[in-house]
């Protein structure tokens, strides 16, 4: 560590450490616009000169490390006026429309003026007229008026994806950035341009004048669409604040972690979301006539605890199956494995994930589910034997999820689900066939319940609901414990557990490599 | 001292500059001198680059490292882009061996293997003839494996500049070089350890080198009995402007402004009278004429709050506009402005829009003190010397010249 001395307060910071990290570390924002943390410093938009003693010109905060006994001043006036000329120049080209930017409420440009601008403009001259709508990507587009040049855009095509489609062209006032031959961004990761650019330049077509950034609810989660475990932001809205509308997912942002995706996360995470929104199953079905009254939780629960009740009866255990999905949580896994293997002898547990795909070679992987490194860490492994084989074989299946649907021609399937008395089905989409499931209880979403996966690396990572789950639905965890309290099983045992908590601590135990620890 | 022999006719070629002692200084080094002996003389002659900044050439050796496992390289800056400035053209059209003499001289120093000139592409003939020199030295021996016999070998390769001012500056000139578009890097790292291809890179100009040959040959304390103390040596001032005799004039550095314009010149053209004078290519803050009794050192002119820069001294006469200097400055830097660094790219432009205006006769007083903030915005902000480059001279006119910037304004 290397002791400096910040604002006048003594301050710390591990050696080589840039200024602008090292403050940040000490809670004080040094404006920015081209320092990314994922690049080298670039030096080239001037927003972070700040003041070191001893030297005669302010210095970039974004490539001068700490050293010992420095000091450094990020509030003086010279600051203060170095900061509110760079913004004058910025704002000299910009086109100010910000009523009609998508960036607005969430511009570095924007917010900074209002922190360190402030001033009349003395810019009476004619702006540049650049073009304002360049599609450079399926879902980009560039506006060259708002661009301030900042080269993020232009440094992870050459840094991050190697691809290196964006350039620089022109120069002096005339400079812009634009495409190299005309050849489009068409890689999986172009999502990250329109976010990384801390202005509206590069606009996102999936979100280009749906909402507002200040209307927008956010919170952390873990994406789902692959076994890397991208940190994400999930942002939603549950309607205007005034006036309650529809829940919907507006937005997929990357959550920066190093230790797993960096600061980026792959288009099909991204643009991954319409599912949440969309084809939900969000209340209980049964079968006609199955239950008395409208489909209410509690019946739900007697009628199928009293079907695993009967799982104890000789030879009964041996003519169930569950299929589970590694898309579930670890806790959920651990349930799956200890209500249905361990304590009502099932052993026709299986594990029926989405096809696998194709990497990419940085961030997604081919296991596109969220937690195969999850259920094996809960003994369960990947197959289902042929239906032909099961056929006749099965009274009672416990299906989570859609994907025996997709793994298995519709004939098929239909011949084996007539042969089993209960079908009963677990999902938070709904299915596309009329199948005749006894029962279909609604489950939740990675978004909207808490719990953990471990990702392809063995990084066991833990999530909360980014918002309720809508309707009657409720986490897989709540419904397994509910229905292991029903059927009796075990009783001193689940009567233990009340919440995830507890539902973690044992599974700690059981199964050391789902601890949860973070 | 370096220009004695110019204007003989056969200089161009290697057997003229051999005839005339040319490569003895290569020869000398090679067979009786270790590397660290030429630094030695060299950091003794305290020679400073001629290129504009007078960085010590020796100190600029020194800072590469001896023990690298990279290759090393040498660039030969020939890119001479200052306005204003021709002395580099006239070192290569009259004695290309003297720079090749003197790259191989540096490249022993460092132990560099491969040199590389930049040269800018409007200099199509001494491009050709330096060109023609490299494959003279080559094939006597001069350049390429075991030069002299000995354990050293050096290849030189001539690279032409496509036409930008900003890859005169060192780091833009390596991007240029490297292929990529020409715009200065970030420093630190300085090219002396990451320079072109991330590889430690020695950049000196090409006046700079062609004067070290004979410092080699007759050492540090020879080249020290002219010039300045600590500006030793000569270097050759490109005169323009409105004087009897424009030209190259080589000159002791501490000769003064008034006896360059006045004496060497001739002075000014019939029936005009002097009315400022930059005196180191555009960059260089103007002088008015109350301004020349200057010795032309580097010290010297920092203190007059200019620069010696590339030693282009431009003389203005009394029907030059100051309006219209203005406007040429701006206009200059406002097009070779690379774009990267946000207070030179739009600060060069906004300048160039206000004289624009003001040339156009449409100033307004306000319009000063709008030039003067934007130029003051540049100052010291910028990533590279340009922005000091284009906003210095224009801070010096509107300081200087304002009340004609004013009577020029509509208000």
């Amino acid at each position: 560590m290397v002791k400096f001395v910040l604002n006048g307060r003594p301050a710390e910071a591990p050696e080589g450490m840039t200024l602008l990290a090292a403050a940040a570390r000490a809670g004080i924002d040094i404006p920015h616009f081209c320092y990314h943390p994922a690049f080298p410093a670039e030096g080239s938009c001037r927003m972070c000169l700040v003041e070191v003693e001893g030297q005669p010109k302010l210095e970039l905060a974004c490539s001068t490390a700490v050293q010992e006994g420095l000091k450094v001043w990020t509030e003086t006036e010279k600051v203060a006026e170095a900061r509110r000329s760079v913004l004058e120049f910025l704002l000299a080209d910009h086109p100010l429309d910000c009523p009609v930017c998508d960036k607005a409420g969430e511009c570095d440009l924007q917010d900074y003026f209002r922190r360190y601008g402030l001033l009349p403009s003395a810019f009476e001259e004619a702006k540049e007229r650049r073009a304002k709508k360049v599609p450079i990507g399926e879902s980009l587009l560039l506006d060259r008026e708002r661009c301030i040049l900042c080269t993020r855009c232009v440094r992870f095509g050459r840094q991050v994806t190697r691809t290196e489609e964006l350039g620089l062209f022109q120069r002096g006032l005339k400079t812009e950035v634009g495409l190299f031959d005309d050849m489009p961004v068409a890689h999986n990761y172009s999502g990250c341009l329109a976010e990384a650019c801390p202005v509206g330049a590069i606009t996102d077509t999936d979100f280009r004048f749906k909402t507002r950034a200040w209307f927008l609810e956010r919170a952390d989660s873990i994406c789902p669409g692959c076994s890397r475990g991208c940190n994400i932001i999930v942002e939603h809205s549950s309607g205007f604040p005034r006036v309650p509308g529809s829940r919907k997912i507006f937005r997929i942002r990357a959550r920066a972690n190093p230790d797993v995706n960096g600061h980026w996360i792959c288009d099909l995470g991204r643009y991954g979301y319409a599912h949440l929104d969309t084809g939900r199953q969000e209340s209980l079905r049964t079968k006609e006539g199955l239950l008395p009254g409208a489909p209410s939780w509690e019946a739900a629960v007697r009628f199928l605890g009293e079907k695993l009740a009967g799982l104890r009866a000789e030879g009964a255990a041996r003519r169930a199956a569950v299929a589970a999905s590694s898309e579930l949580s670890n806790e959920e896994l651990y349930l799956v494995r200890r209500l249905f293997l361990q304590d009502l002898k099932v052993h026709k547990i299986f594990l029926v994930d989405p096809q696998e795909g194709e990497t990419d070679g940085f961030l997604l992987t081919s296991e596109r589910t969220p937690n195969r490194r999850g259920a094996e860490g809960a003994g369960l492994k990947l197959g289902l034997p042929g239906l032909d084989v099961l056929r006749g074989e099965v009274d009672l299946l416990i299906l989570f999820g859609l994907n025996i649907f997709e793994r298995f021609p519709g004939e098929q399937l239909r011949s084996f689900f007539d042969s089993v008395a209960a079908k009963i089905l677990l999902t938070h989409q709904a299915p596309v066939a009329a199948w005749e499931f006894e029962l279909i209880l609604p489950g939740a979403p990675s978004a909207e319940k808490s719990g953990s996966f471990t990702n392809v690396a063995g990084l066991v990572q833990s999530f909360a609901p980014v918002r309720p789950a809508g309707g009657q639905a409720r986490a897989e965890w709540e419904i397994l414990l509910d229905l292991a309290k029903a059927s009796g099983v075990n009783a001193p045992f689940y009567s233990g557990l009340t919440g995830l908590e507890d539902i973690r601590r044992e599974m700690g135990r059981e199964c050391p490599a789902l601890k949860v620890t973070s | 001292m370096l220009t004695e022999n110019y204007g003989l006719a056969d200089l161009a070629t290697i057997a003229g500059y051999r005839a005339r002692g040319g490569y003895s200084a290569a020869v000398k080094a090679l067979r009786s001198m270790t590397p660290a002996e030429v630094l030695d003389e060299v950091k003794k002659s305290g020679l400073r680059g001629r290129g504009g900044a007078g960085f010590p050439a020796g100190m600029k050796w020194g800072f590469v490292p001896q023990k690298t496992d990279q290759p090393k390289y040498l660039c030969v800056n020939a890119d001479e882009g200052e306005p204003g400035t021709f002395k580099d053209r006239f070192i290569i059209s009259h004695d290309p061996h003297s720079v090749i003499e003197g790259a191989l001289l540096a490249s022993y120093a460092c132990d560099i293997h491969a040199a590389f000139v930049y040269i800018r592409g409007e200099y199509e003939a001494e491009a050709r003839r330096l060109e023609e020199a490299v494959r003279e030295a080559r094939s006597q021996g001069f350049l390429g494996s075991r030069i002299l016999g000995t354990e050293f070998s050096l290849d030189m390769a001539v690279y032409r500049g496509a036409g930008s001012y900003i890859c005169g500056e060192e780091t833009a000139l390596l991007e240029s070089l490297e292929g990529k578009r020409g715009q200065p890097r970030l420093k630190p790292p300085f090219p002396a350890t990451v320079g072109l291809f991330g590889c430690p890179t020695v950049i000196n100009n090409v006046e700079t080198l062609a004067n070290v040959p004979a410092i080699v040959l007759n050492g540090g304390e020879w080249f020290r009995r002219l010039g300045t103390d600590r500006d030793p040596g000569t270097r050759l001032f490109g005169v323009s402007g409105q004087v009897l005799k424009p030209g190259i004039y080589e000159l002791p550095l501490g000769t003064s402004l008034r006896e360059l314009i006045f004496k060497h010149a001739g002075g000014m053209k019939e029936g005009r009278t002097l009315k400022a004078v930059i005196p180191g290519g555009l960059s260089a803050p103007i002088l008015r004429p109350d301004e020349i009794e200057l010795s032309l050192d580097s010290e010297s002119l920092a203190a007059a709050g200019s620069m010696l820069g590339s030693a282009a001294v431009m003389v203005l006469d009394d029907r030059t506009s100051m309006v219209g200097v203005l406007k040429v400055v701006t206009g200059f830097y406002a097009h070779e402005s690379c774009g990267q660094c946000t207070p030179c790219r739009v600060g060069t432009g906004w300048m160039d829009k206000l004289a624009s205006r003001l040339a156009g006769g449409r100033g307004r007083r306000r319009d000063l003190d709008v030039l003067e903030r934007v130029a003051g915005g540049i100052v010291g902000r910028t990533l590279c010397p340009m922005g000091d480059a284009a906003a210095c001279p224009v801070l010096a006119i509107l300081k200087k010249f304002r009340s004609e910037l004013e009577e020029a304004c509509e208000e």
